[in-house]
């Protein structure tokens, strides 16, 4: 297994993320567009005081 | 003579530093942008030529004041004055007890990590980047996670990925996630493997509900994958990471890192204070009379080796104390850890040593990483509770447990538990008697080899003594001191 010493162990680690990037990239940005809408369907049927506005703007 | 010879002599109060006259710490040579070093007993990191661009870039964009003030980095103050030749000199503040990965509870690394990748998203919202994301670049101190290299970071280029993705997840991810799906232990693999466990044996050891969670499956399986894959196939094929990607990426790092529990298992230990032979009131008596004999002693650290969950240490904690509680039972460092976290205390730092094999004096040279007692030096070492489970589970003879704790401290506080006591009867029920000199006398003898006793009290309630000793000026220790 003496091959091994000559693989840069780190090349895969930066060639996955470029892969994975776009996999959870797509995620988190469906992710937040869904916070965003549900946030707004909440704040259609309830209506809420500056407080918790404020805090649900941070979260973004 | 060269005009910096000149200069040196004449400093002669004042050194001048450069790479040449100061030696580096033996865990201090991997990063070529600087070192640290001790002169006069204070803590030093020289940032060479190498380092100096990063360094000023970060602090430029103002990632050092802002990780320091949120706590996640040590501060540091620059020394002008010892800088010399394109060299900087920084003095950080010295972290009191540095402690290695494989000493953590399962939420000691999970906060660790969690610690990390605040530290990395702070550095990328100030277009840094952290280069390293090795677990001993953590250490606890005030109770909390905190970077300590200052010189981890090189600016962010748009479109590269985070060098230093593998490392986490080696480091971090790969311990937790064998801790949390298959056993609690498998942390101890960190002894071996000082940059991490390895992916693929990670991918393994790991049960296949672990290993088809998506995340698990990404950042582990198929990382191990693309690991053995060749240099230049990904000069080829690399589209590049942009920002929210790799913003993605630590996002699903945290969620992960988060989702990951320890199996909730209970030790003999944890119902140790409910189930032992002690009475209340010997409890108490133990408690008032530690706090008698510690009463004479200056303290500011105190080493509490075996010593469960801080239920005898805490009190020295809370004021103001620094303690370094030590168990081999990974569950009480555990739950000692969540009571730091939950009191804020400052004070108790609960590190997972075993005694009969203390990790350390590993790495390079058998140097780089250092046995605990060169690390972990106190005014007092408590031992109660313990000679027995050395002595007779472990058969170490008196006079080495003796040496041995004489290397920490130079006073002593260690609770003798007789063979009458139900607790050392539970051990030998399955044991051949073969301690004849497990006795009173031969304890004190043994003992009397590198500590002058001061004080001895019987524990009202038990059968058990409670002794004071103080180090004999010519036994070893301290070091570092």
């Amino acid at each position: 297994m003496l091959h091994f010493a000559y693989i840069d162990p780190g090349t895969g680690s930066l060639f996955l993320q470029a892969v994975i990037g776009v996999v959870l990239g797509g995620l988190f940005f469906f992710r937040r567009m869904f916070a965003k809408v549900s946030m707004k369907v909440k704040k259609v049927f309830k209506r809420n005081d500056g407080k918790s506005q404020k805090a649900d703007k941070t979260e973004e | 003579m060269t005009e910096k010879a000149k200069k040196q002599t004449k400093q002669k109060s004042n050194p001048v530093v450069t790479a040449a006259n100061v030696t580096a710490l033996k865990s201090s040579f991997r990063d070529p942008a600087g070192y640290m070093y001790r002169d006069g007993g204070k803590l030093y990191r020289l940032v060479t030529s190498v380092g100096l661009p990063d360094y000023t870039a970060a602090k430029a964009a103002g990632l050092h004041d802002a990780l320091t003030k949120d706590g996640l980095m040590v501060a540091h103050r620059e020394v002008p004055k010892l800088s010399v030749d394109g060299a900087f000199v920084i003095a950080p503040d010295e972290v009191k007890a540095i402690t290695y990965p494989f000493e953590w509870s399962f939420s000691m690394l999970k906060d660790a990590a969690l610690a990390t990748l605040a530290v990395q998203k702070a550095a990328l919202a100030h277009n840094m980047t952290l280069k390293d994301a090795t677990a001993y670049n953590i250490q606890f101190s005030g109770g909390r996670p905190i970077l300590i290299d200052t010189l981890s970071f090189e600016p962010y280029t748009e479109g590269e990925p985070w060098v230093a993705y593998g490392q986490f997840c080696r480091h971090f991810l790969a311990p937790l996630a064998l801790m949390a799906y298959t056993d609690v232990r498998l942390s101890q693999m960190l002894r071996d493997h000082l940059d991490g466990i390895p992916l693929d044996l990670t991918a393994k050891l790991l049960p296949r509900r672990a290993r088809l969670r998506p995340a698990l499956l990404m950042h582990l399986v198929m990382h191990a994958r693309a690991s053995n894959a060749r240099a230049r196939d990904y000069k080829k094929t690399s589209a590049g990471v942009r920002r929210t990607q790799l913003a993605a990426i630590l996002d699903s790092l945290e969620r992960t890192v988060k989702s990951l529990s320890p199996h909730a298992g209970r030790t003999e230990w944890m119902d140790y204070y409910t189930s032992t032979n002690y009475s209340d009131r010997a409890a108490k008596t133990k408690q008032k009379l530690i706090k008698q004999f510690a009463g004479s002693l200056k303290l500011q650290t105190v080493l509490d080796l075996g010593g469960n969950d801080g239920h005898y240490s805490r009190p020295f904690a809370d004021r103001g104390i620094d303690v370094i509680c030590a168990d081999v039972d990974p569950n009480a460092v555990e739950y000692n850890y969540r009571r730091v976290r939950q009191d804020k205390s400052r004070h108790m730092l609960p590190i997972l040593i075993n005694l009969t094999n203390p990790g350390g004096a590993i790495g390079w040279g058998n140097e780089e990483r250092t046995a605990p007692h060169e690390r972990l030096q106190a005014n007092l070492v408590m031992s109660l509770a313990l000679i027995h489970h050395l002595s007779i589970s472990n058969n170490v003879p008196f006079v080495m447990v003796a040496e041995y704790f004489s290397r920490f401290a130079p006073n002593l506080i260690i609770e003798f538990v007789p063979k009458e006591d139900s607790q050392v009867q539970k051990l030998l029920a399955t044991r051949r008697d073969v301690f004849p000199d497990y006795d009173e006398t031969h304890f004190e003898a043994a003992f009397a080899e590198h500590f002058k006793l001061v004080e001895k009290a019987v524990i009202t309630g038990s059968k058990r003594t409670l002794y004071l000793f103080k180090r004999k000026s010519n036994a070893q220790g301290n070091r570092n001191a």
